[in-house]
């Protein structure tokens, strides 16, 4: 087993809205991600994925509001920290965000290389700004982007040069950690491979050392992460990894939701394009039972009052579910199904 | 380049044919009217005048100037040879002094008093807009719906409330003009003071109605901008609240500039009448003289002197955006 | 269509502006139930009194008399009748005499006169002044003497040719307001005209409104129809339009209004002709922001859905497009109505708005009262509460409309 880079611990947030409603839109979330090592987040809009993402960065605004639990950077925990100070020491220096719809992530009227002063200025003002171009450039460079780009306003940059700009701008202090919240959703497949590449060299080449990749696309995961993990509603119902989870989904939901793509892999072929009816339930006042209770088709009765809990299976204890359900009992249901 | 070229062309190409529809309407809008436009148009000053040669003369000279006798066409190549060469024709109420020396009398005065009223108005309704949208508080909810309300305040209303409060009441400015009637212009420190002291009233009155409109555009952008996704990322990479409203005001503020060039039409109108409430020597002032003495011609060359300098201001301020934003070559490249 | 509507009233922005506007509104319909009668008679001979309650003189001499021994009735007598400058000229005679009038208040009147009573005869003695000087004094000393004294008014008639007199009127006499025939309540006075000018407002201001309404009915009829025109069916039709809606938004539409309304002799100017007039030069505007709407409508999925249905073109601006840009077009409209009633108070104050003496608008009371100097002498009531009105219309309308921008766009949200 690696040195474990990102660790967090029943993390929870809350979304305060316009008319004062608190929303639990991470509500107890624990994950480990081992050095060199990916994690990939799944699950349908809503569930609180892209939440988790900010919520991670220990660095909350409004709307969003840390409520309690850990998170924790290479053995130094970041919770709790003055803001000011993750601001200057943890922020894009130990763990870094790519933004969902990255398209707008940049400041339009801002030449790239204006804005990467400004970034390496938030963490040290005395780095000469001559420096910082060598440096940008010689990085640019090394991630497969020509340095021009460097002089150009984000508006003159195409979708998928764009990305990648974001994607070498928030990884060029070299973080430890790397969230990146749906980095490939909008570009066409082109780019999408050239973006996951991108990513894929930066943790071969030790700019980064985890990743964390939220996506919709589940077959997306399946390729570039090591593990994966589904969320519902706000918790983590389950993970494992990549391969475990998409060829033996333990849980009610991710077994639906694998049951609904297509991995190109043998034996998956003939699998059943499956939808999940019903939709997720309001966050503002979370179900006291299992939150997936109201939609999965093999609920009881006591599921609907008893919250499950984390339960550990597999190989080595390395996988989680949470279901009141044991592992035999859904196996034995999925079986006869088929 | 070749994305600015283009814009410049677009701009250009615009602002001709722009030209062109304004004089031709300028041409065509009285001559619509039912009866003989120079019996009217002479007709309506007859009782005014008392010159009977004065009459016959503006008479022919109109006769002339409309040349009736030929085809429409050839009367608007006529029309537009004499705009061209800045030959308006003669006043009816001033006469004998020609249209042209009027307005070139009178145009300074407008422009140096608009203009500068105009900008200082656009800076300080950004400004507003631009803390309302980021402090919020009493700026959102107390100054901004304040100027917003004098913003809702007619042009000439402003500037009767301010006469009657600043001139009337505390007499510490001067009833009107655009200086001491005592006076003959010229360069002496003495004039400046006296032209300054009948200034700063109708300026304040145009900046304190324009502040409102300006600031609720700037402050939804502010907060359009606020909500952007490089906001968010800029904070995730540890840059500083400081420097991201920085880049949020900028890109804000840049719209701003044609925002101004779209409401100048709609404002110009306002701020022109509010002259003729302090009696100002501009071309509001003349515009209303004109208006009340039906003198034709007058009318007609300032409302295209007008119009002219609401194109080229419009065209000046569409140039230095496509400078000072980028997203605009973007655009052109699309 | 209700959930939007139950969001605007959370609005703070909307609820405001509403309430202003429905408040004036009801004051427009309301008022004159209240107060029936032709908002231009010209009530008042001579120009601008003041506001007030008027009491018919003629009836109150012919009332039953009450009366009553006020204790500070001829203090209050004496104080209006002494001028600031017949205390002025008081005090110049006690300088003049040396006299120390420091021991009392100088500007209580019933303290100055008892000073001036106790010294005026000394004074005149003994103060160097001029004849002319003395002269004055001695008068004003005659009307303090006549005020003090018990002086009665008697009211004559004649009849046959003989004077028969028909009433005494003493400082104790009163008579109850209610018992008068004839008092009148002008609480905005008069105009120059001498109409009652709160009831000439609020008639003014129903016809500006409506001016406003019919002008930004026609500018977002048209600006709505060459805009969905424009940007539904694209291609030569859209070039056109775009044409004439660039070049129109450019030439300032004050410069259009006054060569038209110029045009227009101004016996056929009604108001509704200003407004049809207004609304036809102030279209450009809606027309651009519902073309670039529909653009970014047109090619949406149900648009399309609805094209391959094989629907009527009416069919999908009418069902598939318009309620998307409804919001907009609303928003619009307000903005064109308050446009509008300024445009015409512009217009009018040029001396170009409707004729002026058949129907009353904002413009056209502004343009009188500024014609005939009502603010370059003090005449308030004649302007300020038409500037108000205007202003309080064009603002309750504007904040609406940012009251509805805020609800409308969610990126604008706080």
């Amino acid at each position: 087993m690696g040195k474990v880079i990102l660790e967090v611990k029943n993390l929870k947030t809350k979304y305060i809205t316009r008319f004062h409603e608190d929303v639990y839109s991470v509500d107890g979330v624990s994950l480990k991600i081992e050095e060199g090592k990916s994690l990939g987040i799944a699950g349908e809009s809503g569930c609180g994925k892209s939440t988790l993402a900010l919520s991670m960065m220990g660095y909350y605004f409004p709307p969003l509001h840390y409520t309690s639990g850990d998170i924790i950077i290479d053995g130094v925990n970041i919770s709790g920290m003055d803001p000011d100070k993750v601001r200057t020491t943890i922020l894009g220096s130990e763990i870094a965000y790519i933004p969902q719809a990255a398209m707008n992530a940049l400041n339009p009227t801002m030449k790239i290389i204006r804005f990467i002063e400004d970034v390496i200025h938030a963490h040290d003002k005395s780095v000469p700004k001559a420096e910082i171009r060598k440096m940008a450039e010689s990085y640019f460079r090394e991630v497969g982007l020509p340095p021009e780009v460097l002089d150009r306003h984000a508006v003159e940059l195409s979708g998928g040069m764009k990305q990648r700009t974001v994607i070498a701008v928030s990884t060029i202090l070299n973080p430890k950690v790397l969230i990146a919240d749906e980095p490939s959703s909008a570009l066409d497949v082109t780019s999408q491979k050239m973006v996951i590449k991108m990513m894929k060299d930066l943790m071969k080449n030790g700019h980064i050392r985890a990743m964390m990749f939220i996506t919709h696309e589940l077959p997306l995961l399946y390729n570039v992460t090591d593990d994966i993990a589904v969320m519902y509603a706000g918790q983590l119902v389950e993970y494992g990894s990549a391969k475990e989870m998409v060829f033996d989904p333990i849980h009610p939901y991710s077994h639906g939701l694998m049951g609904s793509i297509l991995v190109p892999e043998e034996g998956t072929r003939g699998a059943n394009l499956t939808a999940i009816p019903g939709t997720p339930p309001n966050l503002k006042k979370p179900p006291i039972g299992c939150r997936f209770a109201e939609r999965c088709k093999y609920a009881k009765p006591e599921c609907f009052y008893t919250a499950p809990a984390e339960k550990m299976f597999g190989e080595n204890n390395t996988r989680m579910y949470r279901c009141l359900m044991s592992e035999e009992e859904l196996r034995e249901v999925y079986a006869n199904e088929q | 380049m070749k994305g600015y070229r283009k814009y410049f062309g677009q701009k250009l190409l615009w602002f001709f044919i722009t030209l062109v529809v304004a004089v031709a309407l300028n041409f065509i809008l009285p001559r619509l009217m039912p009866t003989d436009p120079v019996n009217a148009i002479t007709g309506k000053i007859a009782g005014g005048m008392s010159d009977s040669s004065a009459i016959k003369e503006v008479y022919e000279f109109y006769q002339k100037q409309f040349g009736l006798d030929k085809s429409m066409f050839t009367q608007f190549l006529i029309f537009v040879k004499n705009a061209l060469r800045g030959d308006f024709g003669i006043s009816f109420s001033q006469y004998p002094r020609t249209v042209s020396d009027i307005i070139s009398s009178s145009i300074g005065w407008t422009l140096a008093l608009q203009i500068p009223a105009i900008i200082v108005g656009w800076i300080l309704g950004n400004v507003l807009g631009a803390v309302a949208a980021y402090k919020r508080g009493i700026w959102d909810k107390g100054v901004m719906p304040f100027f917003m309300f004098l913003g809702n305040v007619p042009a000439f209303a402003m500037a009767i409330i301010l006469l009657v409060l600043f001139a009337m009441k505390w007499k510490i400015a001067p009833t009107g003009g655009g200086y001491s009637s005592q006076m003959i212009p010229n360069m002496s420190w003495k004039f400046v003071k006296s032209v300054l002291s009948h200034y700063w009233l109708p300026f304040l009155s145009v900046v304190l109605i324009s502040i409102g409109g300006q600031a609720v555009g700037m402050r939804s952008m502010s907060i359009y901008e606020l909500n952007a996704d490089y906001v968010k990322y800029s904070r995730f990479l540890g840059i500083k609240d400081g420097k991201i409203v920085k880049y949020v005001f900028r890109n804000a503020m840049l719209p701003q500039v044609t925002g101004l060039a779209m409401s100048l039409g709609t404002s110009i109108g306002g701020a022109l009448v509010a002259e003729t409430i302090f009696s100002y020597p501009g071309l509001g002032t003349t515009m209303l003289s004109a208006v009340t003495s039906s003198d034709y011609p007058l009318i007609s060359a300032t409302t295209l002197i007008i119009t002219i300098m609401v194109l080229l201001v419009t065209l000046f301020l569409d140039v230095i955006y496509a400078f000072i934003d980028p997203r605009v070559k973007a655009a052109q490249f699309d | 269509m209700k959930n939007t509507i139950k969001q605007l009233f959370h609005s703070s922005k909307f609820v405001i502006g509403f309430v202003i506007f429905v408040a004036i509104l009801l004051t427009i319909i309301i008022y004159p139930l209240v107060s029936p009668g032709n908002p231009l008679e010209m009530v008042g001979v001579g120009t601008f009194a003041k506001p007030g309650t008027y009491v018919s003189l003629y009836d109150a001499v012919q009332t039953e008399k009450d009366t009553f021994k006020f204790a500070d009735a001829d203090e209050k007598r004496l104080a209006n009748a002494i001028s600031d400058t017949d205390r002025e000229a008081m005090l110049a005679l006690f300088d003049a005499a040396s006299l120390d009038y420091s021991s009392i208040d100088v500007d209580d009147s019933n303290q100055l006169i008892e000073f001036w009573d106790a010294n005026y005869e000394n004074a005149m003695s003994t103060a160097k002044l001029k004849k002319s000087q003395k002269r004055d004094l001695r008068l004003l000393d005659s009307r303090i003497q006549s005020l003090k004294a018990g002086e009665t008014f008697k009211v004559i008639e004649e009849l046959d040719g003989e004077n028969v007199e028909i009433a005494t009127i003493t400082k104790t006499d009163y008579v109850n307001t209610s018992k008068v025939i004839n008092v009148r309540n002008l609480p905005l006075g008069t105009d120059n005209f001498g109409r009652d000018t709160l009831r000439e407002l609020v008639a003014a201001a129903g016809v500006s409104l409506r001016i406003g309404l019919i002008a930004g009915i026609i500018a977002t009829f048209v600006g709505l129809l060459l805009g969905l025109l424009a940007g539904y069916l694209g291609g030569i039709v859209d070039n056109i339009i775009t044409f004439f809606t660039n070049v129109l938004s450019v030439i300032p539409s004050i410069v259009l209004l006054i060569l038209i309304n110029y045009s227009i002799s101004q016996e056929l100017r009604g108001p509704t002709l200003c407004a049809l007039i207004i609304g036809a030069t102030s279209w450009t505007w809606t027309t651009r922001s519902v073309r670039s709407q529909v653009i970014s409508l047109r090619n949406r999925d149900h648009v399309n859905l609805s094209k391959l249905s094989g629907h009527s073109l009416m069919r999908i601006i009418l069902t598939d497009i318009l309620p998307y840009i409804a919001s907009y077009v609303v928003m619009a409209f307000i903005l064109q109505v308050s446009s509008g009633i300024l445009a015409e108070a512009q217009l009018s104050m040029l001396g170009l708005g409707p004729k002026t003496t058949t129907t009353p608008t904002l413009g056209l009371m502004m343009n009188w009262a500024t014609l005939y100097s009502a603010h370059t002498t003090g005449r308030w009531w004649a302007y300020f509460p038409v500037i108000l009105t205007i202003t309080f219309i064009s603002f309750s309308l504007n904040y609406m409309n940012t009251g509805m921008d805020q609800v409308f766009n969610p990126a604008l949200r706080d």
